[in-house]
């Protein structure tokens, strides 16, 4: 990969998995687990794993739907 | 050391220290901060090249939080 998009998308998933350690709300460690992975799928598309990109593309919106089932209960 | 390898081990420690240390001590932010290691362990296995152990894992992983959430439901519809 081009030296400074790897260093972009680096910094990318750092942030995101920074992010969501520090974040106190629920909602808001949903939001930037979300930044850690977009931060994280150039690096497998980089590889050429393209089934694998596409089965992260699809589980891990399936994974926030649901803890996003328990955080909205705790939110009520 | 690939920059890979060293990026998911970043983020490895980084979500097991916010696991272990998690601030508002409630399930529901253990569990999303137990999908953070999980994106380090799959950089890393993306540095040796298996690909079917990547697509395995992740699996496991979306199939253990349901699981999990399904376990914290029933506990909240007990107390």
């Amino acid at each position: 990969m081009i030296l400074i998009l790897e260093a972009a998308f680096g910094f990318i998933a750092l942030v995101g998995a920074i992010s969501a350690a520090l974040i106190r709300d629920s909602y808001g460690k949903l939001i930037s687990l979300g930044v850690l992975v977009a931060g994280i799928l150039p690096f497998i598309v980089d590889r050429g794993y393209i089934d694998v990109a596409i089965t992260v593309a699809l589980i891990a919106p399936i994974a926030t739907i649901f803890v996003l089932m328990v955080a909205r209960r705790e939110e009520a | 050391m690939n920059a890979i390898f060293a990026l998911g081990l970043a983020i490895l420690v980084i979500g097991v220290l916010s696991v272990a240390f998690v601030r508002p001590k409630t399930y529901v932010a253990r569990l999303i901060n137990l999908e953070i290691p999980a994106w380090g362990l799959l950089l890393i296995m993306l540095t040796y090249d298996e690909a079917l152990a990547i697509l395995t894992f992740v699996a496991v992983t979306a199939i253990g939080t349901f699981v999990i959430v399904r376990l914290l439901s029933w506990r909240d519809a007990s107390c």
